[in-house]
C-alpha cells in the first residue's frame, strides 16, 4: 500500500479543506465589494451564506458516506442524473435564453452542476469496471454512448459553457483509465470537426461580407440539410477514394485510414449540423467575441476589455478591497459570477490573482496526491475526474479573461457567486474527503 | 489493483498535472504581464472610464486694433446638453425631444435621433448651442421636469464691426476633416472644435486657442454622475495685435460706404515699416456667420462674399502709372524735364490716333505740369524718347507684377508689361504699346495693395516693405509670445533730383491739378489720380498718395480704388482724404476746395 509523503494518517486532509476555505473567503469578499451598488445584495448575500451552510453539510455528509456506495448503486447515480436534467424540460424556468432552472420557494436549482457529479461518478464507475479493455475502441465508444445523454440534454438547454467544461473531464477520464492515444484522436479529431462546422457557419452569419464569396456562400448552404448535405458526403467520400487511389502508387497505405477519414469528416458534419441548429443566436457573439474582442468597444467585446481594464489597473497591491472603480461602479459586467477574477485583480491586485492561482493549484496538487492514496481504482478515477474538472474551469476561466480563450460564462468555483455551484463544490469536497479517509482498508 | 501499480497509467495522470503546472506559468506571465507591466496602462484606461470631462472651453484670445479697438472678442452663450439615463423611457425621450426643438427651434426628428442615440450609446450630446434668452428660461423650467437636460455656458467668437476688416479677422468654423489631421494631436480640439478658417482667426490659431479647462465628474457605467472629482481651470487664449489703426479704419470704412459705388478698396500703409494702417474693403462679409452657423443652412444663404478685393482685384493703373513714366525720364534726363511738348489734344502715331483726356489740349507742357494736369500726350512724347524698356524696369523696381507678400490668402500679382514681358512670350511690341504703357492703359494690372506699397516707397523715397498687419501677441498676463518687425523687401536708388522733381510735380497735383479737393490746411500731400478705362462699364477710379507735416516724416501712404467710380479725383479721392483727415486729426480740412470740378 502506498502512503503519500507527508499525509498524516488522519480521517480529514484538513490542508485541502483550508486551502478550499480560503479561497471562498477571497470569494466571498469580493462578491460583497462588488454587490454593494447592487440593489440586489441582500439577496445575493443570503443565497451565497446559505448555500455555504447547505454546502459544509452536504461536504459532511459526502466525506460521511463510503464513496464505495456509487459504484456499488451506478444506476441509480446514472439514473438520478439523467432525471434531474431531463425534468427541466417540464419543470425548469427558462433564464436568460436557456432553461437550466429550477424555481423552488427561496432559490432556484441549476441541476447541471450536480449532474456533472452524477456523470463523473458514473463514468468512474464504468471505467473501473472495463479499464484493463480500455485500448478497445469498443469500450470507448460504449463510454462515450454513456455520456451522450448528458451531452444531448445540456445542448437542448442549451447549457453551452456546461459542454466546454464537461467534454475535457471526459476525455481527461479516458485518457487516464487507458485509452488508446489512436482513439482518442480519432474522437477528438471527431469533436474538432464537429465544432470547427458550426464555428465557421456562426462567424459567416457574423460576418454577411463573407457570404459575397462565392465558396464561402456555398459552404454556407450546406448548414442547411437537403440535397447539398448529400452531395458532400458524396464528394468527400470520392475525395478520399482517389486520394487512396493516388497514394497507392507511392505508399502502399491500407485503404481503410482514408475510410476512416472520410467517415470522421461526414461524421463531424453531420453532427455539425445538429449542433448548428441547436445554437441560439445569442450564443453567436461569443463566437464573435472569441475571433476580434476589441472590434467594438460597446458590443460584445467590451465586457472582456473591461474586465481586462479592471485586472490590469490593480496593479501589484490593488486598490484595496471595496475599493475597486471598474468592478464597483459596474463597468465589468456579471462582476460577481464569471468574472469575479476581475475583482479580485482589481482590488487585490497581483497579491490576489497569485494567490488566488495558486490555491487553485495547491487543491489541484492535494487531489492528485489522495488520487495515488486511493484504495481503489473507483476512488482513483473519482480524483481524475475532479481534478480534470477543477482544471477545466481554471483553464477556461482564467483563460477567458486573461485573453486565451472565448467569453463561455463559466463560473469559477469557490470563487464565484452561485448557490448550485457552490453547493457542487461541497460535494465534490466531500466525495475527495471520502476517498481520502478510506485510504486503508478500513470501510 | 494493478492500475495503481502500473507505472505508464500513473504518467498519464502526472501528463494532466504537468498540462496545470504549464498552464499555471502561461497564466502567471500573463498575469505579470497586464498587472505589473502594463498596470500604468490599464490604470489610465480605468480613471479615464471612471471620469468625463465636461469640457469648458478658454475664451479664444481677442484681436485688437493698434490704438486698443477689440475687433473680435467672445460672449457668454449658453448651450443645451443633455446626459443620458439608462431609465429614461422611450415616451420620456419623445417628450423631452418634442419640448427641446420647440424651444431651440429645431426639427423634432433630428433631436430625438439624438437623445435616442445618446441614451443608446450612454454618452452625453450636445443639443444646441448659442441659445436665446428664450430657450434659456423655458429650458431652466423643462429642467426640472427632465434632470438629464443640462446647460453648460461656452465663449462664444463676436465680432462687434461686423465686415469692417473680415479679410484679416477672418472667421471661424467647425473644424473639417482635413484641419483634424493637423489638430488632432492637441488636446484642446476635439471633433465639434471650432477653428479659424481664414485671416488671423487662421493663422494665429494655436496662439488663439487658448487651453480648454474642464470639470471631471466621476460617473458610472450608465454615465450617471457619482461625484466632481476635480476642476481644472483654462487659460485664455493669447490677445493679437494688428497693426490697423482703428480712427482711420472706420473714417475710410464710413466714406467707403457713404460712396454710391458696391465695390472699393483703401488700403493705408506706414511708409516705414510696411504696417497695414487701414485695411477697407468693400463689400466686406460678416465673420458672426459663423457664430451662428447650423449645418442645415449652407454657406450660399448667407450673404458671403470672400472676394478680397485689395488683394485679389487686378485693374489697370491708368495715370497713376505716370509717375512711374516720369521716373524713368527724369532718371535719364530724356527728354530733361524742363522741356515742353505741345499737347493739341491728341497724339498721332502714324497708323492711329492717340487721345488725350483733355479734348482741347493742354497746349505747352513739361513734365511737372503734365503730371499734374495728367497729359496724356506729354507722356506719348516723352516715352517715345526714353523708351518703353526704362519704364519697364521702373515699373519692375516698384514692384508691379509682384506679389507683395502680404499674408493673404491667394494674393494677386497683377500684371506686369513691357516689351521684355512681350519678348518673353515671343511676340512683338508696337509704338502704340509704348504709348499705352506711359500713361498705364495697356496690359499692365495692378492690385491696390501693389499701389498702396507703391504710394509707400514714393512716400519713403524708396524703401519698399512687405506689407503685413498682426503687430504682436501678447498672453493676459502681458507676455509677448509673438512680434512682426518690418521686412525690407527692396531700397530704390534714385537721384536727389529725381525725387525733388516727383514730389514737386505730385504736389503740384494737390495744389492745382487733379487733386485739389484733397488739399489740407497745414499738411504737405502729394498724390496721384488715376481714370482706369474699362472696356466693359463705368472705369474705374485711382487715388494715391502720402501726407505729412512739413518738416517731418510722412506717417501715412494711402491707395485707394473704386470700381465703377468713374473719376479719380472725387470717389477714389474721398476716401484717401477722410484716411489722411484722420491720420493728422489736429489739421483743418479747407472746405472752400473741396470737391471743385470733376477733373482728372
Amino acid at each position: 500500500m502506498i502512503t503519500g509523503s507527508g499525509l498524516k494518517k488522519t480521517r480529514f486532509d484538513w490542508y485541502l479543506f483550508a486551502f478550499a476555505l480560503v479561497l471562498i473567503a477571497i470569494g466571498t469578499f469580493a462578491i460583497l465589494s462588488s454587490t454593494s451598488l447592487l440593489p440586489a445584495q441582500s439577496r445575493i448575500i443570503r443565497t451565497h451564506f446559505l448555500a455555504l451552510f447547505v454546502g459544509l453539510i452536504f461536504m459532511l455528509l459526502f466525506w460521511v458516506i463510503n464513496y464505495q456506495i456509487f459504484n456499488d448503486q451506478w444506476k441509480y447515480v446514472y439514473a438520478f442524473s439523467i432525471i434531474i436534467l431531463a425534468g427541466l424540460f417540464i419543470f425548469g424556468v427558462v433564464d436568460k435564453g436557456s432553461r437550466s432552472w429550477y424555481r423552488l420557494p427561496f432559490f432556484s436549482l441549476q441541476p447541471s452542476e450536480f449532474a456533472r457529479i452524477g456523470l463523473i461518478l458514473s463514468l468512474s464507475s464504468y471505467l473501473e469496471k472495463n479499464f484493463n479493455r480500455m485500448s478497445e475502441f469498443f469500450y470507448l465508444f460504449l463510454g462515450l454512448l454513456i455520456t451522450a445523454p448528458f451531452m444531448f440534454l445540456m445542448l437542448k438547454q442549451p447549457d453551452f459553457s456546461g459542454i466546454l467544461i464537461t467534454l475535457p473531464v471526459i476525455f481527461a477520464m479516458f485518457y487516464v483509465a487507458g485509452a488508446s492515444s489512436f482513439h482518442v484522436y480519432v474522437i477528438l479529431a471527431y469533436v474538432f470537426v464537429s465544432s470547427l462546422f458550426p464555428f465557421l457557419w456562426t462567424a459567416i452569419v457574423l460576418n454577411p461580407d463573407l457570404a459575397d464569396n462565392m465558396f464561402i456562400s456555398a459552404f454556407f448552404e450546406l448548414a442547411d440539410l437537403g440535397w447539398n448535405t448529400f452531395f458532400f458526403i458524396v464528394f468527400v467520400s470520392a475525395a478520399a477514394y482517389l486520394i487512396w487511389k493516388i497514394t497507392v502508387y507511392f505508399k502502399n497505405i491500407p485503404g481503410i485510414y482514408f475510410a476512416g477519414f472520410a467517415v470522421i469528416i461526414i461524421a463531424g458534419f453531420l453532427t455539425g449540423i445538429f449542433i448548428k441548429q441547436q445554437i441560439k443566436s445569442y450564443q453567436y457573439k461569443r463566437v464573435e467575441v472569441f475571433i476580434s474582442p476589441e472590434k467594438d468597444p460597446k458590443g460584445a467585446g467590451y465586457n472582456l476589455l473591461q474586465a481586462r481594464i479592471a485586472i490590469g489597473s490593480g496593479g501589484f497591491l490593488g486598490k484595496g478591497i471595496f475599493s475597486g472603480t471598474q468592478s464597483r461602479l459596474g463597468f465589468v459586467p456579471e462582476r460577481h459570477t464569471d468574472f469575479i477574477l476581475s475583482v479580485i485583480g482589481e482590488e487585490l491586485g497581483f497579491i490576489g490573482t497569485f494567490g488566488a492561482m495558486s490555491l487553485y493549484a495547491l487543491i489541484i496538487y492535494r487531489i492528485r496526491k489522495i488520487a495515488a492514496l486511493a484504495r481503489d481504482n473507483y476512488g482513483y478515477f473519482i480524483c481524475v475526474g475532479f481534478f480534470a474538472l477543477f482544471f477545466s474551469y481554471f483553464l477556461i476561466n482564467f483563460g477567458m479573461i486573461l485573453g486565451f480563450l472565448p467569453v463561455a460564462g463559466v463560473p469559477l468555483p469557490m470563487l464565484s457567486y452561485g448557490g448550485s455551484n457552490l453547493v457542487s463544490v461541497f460535494i465534490i469536497l466531500g466525495l475527495i474527503q471520502s476517498v481520502y479517509s478510506r485510504r486503508y482498508s478500513i470501510t | 489493483m494493478s492500475l495503481i501499480e502500473s507505472k505508464s497509467e500513473f504518467d498519464r495522470f502526472d501528463f494532466f498535472l504537468g498540462a496545470f503546472y504549464f498552464v499555471f506559468v502561461l497564466f502567471l506571465i500573463r498575469m505579470v504581464d497586464m498587472q505589473i507591466l502594463k498596470h500604468e496602462y490599464y490604470l489610465k484606461l480605468a480613471e479615464k472610464n471612471r471620469t468625463q470631462v465636461i469640457n469648458q472651453a478658454a475664451p479664444r484670445g481677442r484681436i485688437i486694433s493698434a490704438d486698443g479697438t477689440v475687433l473680435a472678442s467672445n460672449k457668454p452663450s449658453y448651450s443645451l446638453i443633455y446626459f443620458p439615463d439608462s431609465k429614461t423611457s422611450l415616451q420620456d425621450i419623445k417628450k423631452m425631444a418634442l419640448y427641446a426643438s420647440k424651444y431651440v427651434g429645431a426639427d423634432k426628428e433630428i433631436v430625438f435621433n439624438m437623445l435616442l442615440k445618446a441614451k443608446n450609446s450612454q454618452k452625453p450630446v450636445k443639443v444646441a448651442s448659442n441659445l436665446g434668452s428664450y430657450a434659456i428660461m423655458r429650458i431652466s423650467e423643462l429642467k426640472n421636469f427632465y434632470p438629464g437636460f443640462q446647460m453648460v455656458s461656452e465663449a462664444i467668437r463676436e465680432y462687434p464691426y461686423g465686415t469692417w476688416l473680415s479679410h484679416i479677422t477672418g472667421y471661424m468654423g467647425k473644424i473639417d476633416a482635413f484641419e483634424w489631421k493637423n489638430y488632432s494631436s492637441l488636446p484642446e480640439y476635439s471633433m465639434d472644435s471650432l477653428v479659424g478658417k481664414t485671416g488671423v482667426e487662421k493663422i494665429y490659431e494655436k496662439y488663439l486657442k487658448g487651453k480648454d479647462g474642464g470639470l471631471y465628474v466621476e460617473v458610472d457605467n450608465k454615465g450617471r454622475m457619482v461625484k466632481i472629482a476635480d476642476s481644472r481651470e483654462g487659460e485664455p487664449g493669447s490677445d493679437l495685435y494688428l497693426t490697423v489703426n482703428f480712427n482711420m479704419q472706420s473714417a475710410a470704412e464710413k466714406a467707403l460706404a457713404d460712396l454710391p459705388y458696391k465695390r472699393g478698396a483703401a488700403i493705408a500703409l506706414d511708409p516705414y515699416s510696411g504696417k497695414i494702417l487701414v485695411y477697407a474693403v468693400k463689400p466686406g462679409f460678416d465673420p458672426n456667420f459663423s457664430v451662428n452657423y447650423n449645418e442645415e443652412k449652407k454657406e450660399k444663404d448667407k450673404n458671403f462674399d470672400e472676394f478680397n478685393i485689395g488683394v485679389q482685384g487686378a485693374y489697370p493703373p491708368a495715370s497713376v502709372f505716370k509717375i512711374i513714366t516720369s521716373i524713368a525720364v527724369l532718371e535719364n534726363d530724356n527728354p530733361p524735364p524742363d522741356e515742353k511738348f505741345f499737347c493739341p489734344g491728341f497724339y498721332d502715331a502714324g497708323d492711329r490716333i492717340f487721345k488725350c483726356w483733355e479734348k482741347k489740349g493742354h497746349k505747352n507742357m513739361d513734365l511737372i505740369s503734365g503730371l499734374a494736369h495728367s497729359c496724356d500726350v506729354y507722356y506719348y512724347n516723352a516715352a517715345l524718347r526714353v523708351g518703353p524698356l526704362e519704364i519697364e524696369k521702373t515699373a519692375y523696381e516698384f514692384g508691379f507684377g509682384q506679389k507683395t507678400g502680404a499674408m493673404f490668402l491667394s494674393e494677386n500679382s497683377g500684371n506686369l508689361f513691357g516689351p521684355r514681358v512681350r519678348a518673353r512670350k515671343k511676340s512683338y511690341w508696337f509704338i502704340g504699346d509704348t504709348l499705352n504703357l506711359a500713361i498705364g492703359q495697356g496690359e499692365t494690372l495692378v492690385t491696390p495693395m501693389q499701389m498702396a506699397v507703391f504710394a509707400a516707397a514714393l512716400a519713403s523715397k524708396g524703401l519698399i516693405y512687405e506689407p503685413y498687419y498682426a503687430e504682436k501677441i501678447l498672453k493676459r498676463n502681458g507676455e509677448e509670445v509673438f512680434y512682426n518687425s518690418p521686412k525690407l523687401k527692396n531700397k530704390i536708388k534714385l537721384k536727389e533730383k529725381t525725387w525733388e522733381k516727383i514730389y514737386e510735380a505730385m504736389g503740384e497735383v494737390i495744389k492745382t491739378g487733379t487733386g485739389r479737393p484733397i488739399f489740407t490746411e497745414g499738411l504737405e500731400i502729394y498724390g496721384k489720380t488715376g481714370t482706369a478705362q474699362n472696356p466693359h462699364g463705368k472705369d474705374h477710379a485711382w487715388f494715391i498718395c502720402f501726407a505729412k507735416k512739413p518738416g517731418e516724416k510722412s506717417k501715412v501712404a494711402v491707395a485707394s480704388l473704386i470700381e465703377h467710380g468713374e473719376h479719380g479725383s472725387t470717389s477714389a479721392l474721398s476716401v484717401a482724404k477722410a484716411i489722411i483727415r484722420a491720420a493728422y486729426p489736429d489739421t483743418k480740412s479747407d472746405s472752400s476746395k473741396d470737391f471743385s470740378s470733376p477733373v482728372e
